[in-house]
């Protein structure tokens, strides 16, 4: 996990154009498209790279920059590169042949694997750059979340951007004390980690304090709920039968 | 260790979508009515903690490479398992939309995996068993160790049932255990011992934040809850692994007689009892009944799913939990009840 590009996702969204639909209705289309995407059958890899033309759509036609999008897809899971190589490990009947090069179904959908992984993650990257988190929180809630979930969401974002410089001034503190790596050890560490709890349980209290004297009530939804509006269901719909048709004509 | 939506199939995301998602608002029922409000943002702060202790990373000795904490057990221990479910389901959401790791779909995966575990099982069975309310440094290290292991390896299980269930990966079910679960092993005692460190640090500078979080009320009623959900998910779904070899008695007949089944006697009585029999049993041999003349259907190699096995399994297991629940109700002891003194 990395905090490097956090920032320029915080700041992008409002950077950003609005999404042709409402929140509800985006996260919806997001849904709705990568269950399309997962169930494209595991050695059709043109349907794939077709349902990859809707996010490299999305992103253009919004103006999102690309580099924090790339950078974060060209840093596969492991796991995912793992159960790919494991495909192409155990899958080898021949596939299809391109000259005397054969092709094993092992190649085809661990491909397959690799390039569902950047479709998916494309799409989730494009919504959550076009999203500010409170209207993420709104969608949600009009999705009957609970709202103390929603609530919890919204404080762990919030928060984390102000903890996590403050772990890594610790951490560069102990870096600079430490020589030939003395001081990295588990047992050490674990007690920067204990100290930064108690930092931060300190620090729950007077936001509390903080949160309580600006009439907090137990929710931080400021926002009236917002109807499903009849655009909403034109632009779901509209994308319902563009997810369709490339199944359609792709994967049969 | 999170799941990627290329891994899974709609079905299976969507089937953990809706159990996460019912944990989720299970806890948050549960919660929803509590009074003490500071635990809110304590909730959200902690949380952010758990982002934030993950960028301090440390050796891992004999290996040469470094790892960072998880923070499941940590924060299930500081906050109780509904609150920790809720911090951990948000931990994971703001991952997997913000920082790519996981996926959308994945989602119900991976909070099912990376919270259930250690709030639901690993907590209430194993860590407070062992370490209870004693602040010891013996007790919260073996406690802590123990329940971060069973926790890891319990998700890392999933993992793989979850895979091989979706269909994707050619990855046989054998290798991928043998894959996935020492790794976990390592790691989960690595987070045990983290988790360990971090608890005894805290029990010594500030104890009463380890005796802060709420138990679950109404104990049994949980622990039966949390037994019923593992006993449908075993009966149900395990059941698909069991191995096609003969069991050890099956066995030993095969090397005597040379038949896996002896021949019935062919007294009256015990035709009738065995037709009785076949007529009650509505599953026969763990599966759909066959009409007479057909050949039994077999599940295919590369798929173990099997709706007959299992609706037998979780028939089975429901039946037993009746008979055990109904004998235990009769043999339960009357309270005795004290006469008040006049």
């Amino acid at each position: 996990m990395s905090f490097g590009t956090a920032t320029e996702q915080r700041d992008a969204p409002e950077a950003s154009g609005n999404l042709p639909a409402g929140d509800q209705a985006s996260l919806g289309i997001l849904a709705l498209f990568i269950m399309f995407v997962v169930s494209v059958p595991k050695h059709n890899l043109p349907a794939v790279i077709a349902y990859g033309s809707f996010p490299v759509f999305f992103i253009t036609a919004a103006g999102i920059p690309l580099r924090p999008i790339a950078k974060r897809l060209l840093r596969l899971s492991p796991f995912v590169l793992f159960m790919a190589a494991g495909n192409l490990y155990f899958d080898r009947t021949p596939f299809s042949a391109a000259g005397s090069f054969t092709i094993t179904g092992g190649m085809v959908s661990g491909s397959v694997i690799v390039a569902k992984t950047f479709v998916a993650l494309g799409a989730m990257h494009a919504f959550s750059l076009c999203t500010p988190f409170h209207r993420f929180g709104s969608a949600l809630r009009s999705f009957g979340v609970p709202e103390v979930f929603v609530t919890q969401l919204q404080l762990v974002y919030r928060y984390s951007f102000l903890l996590v410089p403050e772990a890594r001034s610790l951490r560069k503190a102990r870096d600079l004390r430490s020589f030939g790596g003395r001081g990295n050890d588990l047992f050490s560490t674990a007690q920067l980690i204990g100290s930064l709890l108690l930092r931060t349980t300190s620090r729950a209290e007077r936001i509390y304090m903080a949160m309580c004297a600006r009439g907090f009530r137990h929710s931080l939804s400021m926002e009236q709920k917002k109807p499903f509006t009849a655009t909403d269901t034109a632009a779901i719909t509209a994308a319902l039968i563009c997810f369709a048709a490339v199944r359609v004509l792709f994967a049969p | 260790m999170h799941m990627s939506d290329a891994l899974l199939s709609p079905a299976i995301g969507g089937t953990f979508w809706v159990a996460s998602g019912a944990l989720i608002a299970w806890s948050a029922k549960k919660i929803a009515h509590e009074p003490d409000g500071v635990k809110t943002p304590l909730m959200g702060v902690l949380g952010a903690f758990v982002f934030a202790a993950q960028m301090i990373n440390f050796t891992i000795p004999g290996t040469g490479s470094s790892g960072h904490l998880g923070g499941g057990l940590l924060l299930t221990v500081l906050l109780g398992p509904y609150r920790a479910l809720l911090a951990l389901a948000s931990v994971l959401v703001v991952q997997s939309l913000f920082f790519a790791d996981g996926g959308l779909l994945a989602l119900g995966c991976n909070i099912f995996n990376l919270a259930f575990f250690p709030a639901f099982i690993a907590y209430p069975f194993l860590y407070r068993v062992i370490a209870g309310n004693s602040l010891s440094a013996g007790r919260i290290a073996t406690a802590s160790i123990t329940a971060a292991t069973a926790g890891l390896l319990m998700g890392a299980f999933s993992v793989v049932i979850q895979t091989t269930l979706s269909g994707i990966s050619e990855l046989p079910f054998g290798t991928f255990v043998l894959f996935m679960l020492p790794i976990h092993l390592a790691i989960g005692i690595v987070e045990g011992l983290v988790t360990m460190a971090v608890l005894l640090f805290v029990a010594k500078t500030e104890p009463a934040l380890l005796s802060m979080q709420s138990q679950p009320s109404g104990k049994p009623a949980f622990i039966f809850q949390a037994f019923i959900i593992t006993t449908l998910a075993v009966g149900g779904v395990l059941s698909w692994f069991a191995s096609s070899q003969p069991d050890g008695l099956e066995w030993s007949m095969a090397r005597v007689s040379g038949k896996e089944e002896l021949q019935g006697n062919a007294a009256t009585v015990h035709q009738a009892l065995a037709s009785i029999q076949q007529r009650l049993a509505f599953l026969p041999d763990y599966g759909f009944r066959t009409p007479a003349g057909q050949p039994e259907t077999t599940p295919a190699a590369d798929n173990p799913v099997n709706t007959g096995t299992t609706l037998s399994g979780i028939a089975g297991s429901l039946l037993v939990l009746l008979v055990a629940g109904s004998a235990g109700l009769l043999l339960r002891k009357k309270p005795q009840h004290e006469e008040c003194s006049p």
